[in-house]
């Protein structure tokens, strides 16, 4: 049976289970719905707008050819947040492979000055507004090196495990603890240094 | 507090350390300042972080945002169609082909196809070199007699003179 014109009342479901058989009007609203969740993941990995909205319509298009694959377990919004992410961890890992290995890269990669920072960390949301603190927190997470936020996004944001990660991303699990250590630890620097020089 | 230790106490506050390992941890944690300190400062950013990601819209209008993704789909769609398509054989194909490949080889090793139309054998005896000729198709053997010793006085020598260049044809 053909959906209505106005398909805003539609299930995400019902919407999918539409554009699995063709329907682009219906794929068409959950994009609608979805948009802007899928492109704040990928802003959230690689902090460009630019980038970010050329990688969730390509996700999109994905999405679209892969639609047959999308069974109903998770929800399409979690589905799709799925393949934003690895089109994002497809995109970083080529920008890595083109970026000039140096020594700062490295020190960035085994964690750099951080291994040595000395633990006195003030609750950074004491005080704070939840607004404040959020733009904090996006401040900080922009200091990241792509590598370091990219974990930490996946963990704390998308709660997955060490072993999800690190399937996503390629690489040990060990690798992924290390680098979550010390984006956490660079976090803990970066919102103590600010929350210090506002109390000044 | 070696770097293990600090991935391990990590893991811990991440229940992603297994039960035996954590109890060990649990006891490093009551008894090492330090060991509690880290672990507070990780568990405030990671509490931090929760439900505070910062939200964020598409800087586009939802027309022009979803026209991009419309026609990116009905390239890829149209590029489908275009390509020529690929002859997929059913799997079964693959092992089958490779008992056939191996049969094919056994064969040319027990029957060899690639025999030439004829023989050549050469055989040398003083004085005298032989080349024989032998054409399967025709059924026919050729002898190529040459003389190579050299020259005698007439009438010294019992020997029949050889047929110096001149073939005998043998037909089998």
């Amino acid at each position: 049976m053909p959906l209505p014109p106005d398909k805003s009342g539609l299930s995400d479901a019902d919407l999918a289970q539409a554009a699995q058989k063709g329907d682009m009007g219906a794929f068409e609203e959950l994009v609608a719905r979805h948009r802007d969740k899928i492109y704040a993941r990928a802003y959230s990995m690689v902090r460009n707008e630019d980038e970010a909205l050329e990688l969730s319509q390509e996700a999109w298009v994905k999405g679209w050819q892969r639609l047959a694959q999308f069974q109903g377990e998770a929800g399409f919004a979690t589905w799709m947040t799925r393949i934003v992410i690895n089109v994002c961890v497809d995109w970083l890992r080529k920008q890595k492979r083109e970026r000039a290995e140096s020594i700062e890269a490295l020190n960035e990669e085994s964690g750099g000055f951080e291994r040595l920072l000395p633990v006195t960390m003030p609750n950074p949301a004491a005080g704070l507004e939840r607004a404040e603190l959020r733009r904090r927190l996006d401040r900080a997470l922009e200091q990241l090196s792509p590598e370091h936020r990219t974990v930490l996004v996946l963990h704390e944001f998308e709660g997955l495990e060490y072993k999800e990660i690190a399937n996503r991303m390629g690489c040990s699990i060990g690798t992924v603890m290390s680098r979550l250590y010390y984006a956490r630890r660079r976090m803990a620097s970066l919102l103590a240094g600010w929350k210090r020089e506002n109390e000044e | 507090m070696n770097d293990n230790i600090q991935l391990d106490l990590q893991a811990w506050l991440d229940g992603e350390l297994p039960a035996a390992k954590g109890r060990r941890i649990d006891t490093e944690i009551a008894g090492d300042e330090e060991a509690g300190r880290l672990i507070d400062e990780l568990r405030l950013v990671k509490d931090s972080l929760a439900g505070n990601e910062m939200g964020r819209n598409v800087p586009e209008t939802r027309e022009f945002y979803w026209s991009k993704i419309e026609r990116e789909i009905q390239r890829r769609t149209q590029t489908q169609a275009q390509a020529p398509r690929r002859v997929i054989w059913p799997r079964w194909l693959a092992p089958a082909a490779g008992f056939g490949a191996l049969a094919c080889l056994l064969l040319l090793a027990v029957f060899p196809i690639n025999q030439p139309g004829f023989d050549e054998t050469s055989s040398t005896g003083e004085g005298l070199e032989a080349v024989t000729f032998h054409d399967q198709a025709a059924g026919m053997t050729v002898v190529w007699l040459t003389d190579t010793a050299p020259a005698q006085p007439a009438g010294s020598s019992d020997l029949k003179t050889p047929h110096t260049g001149n073939p005998e044809v043998e037909v089998e």
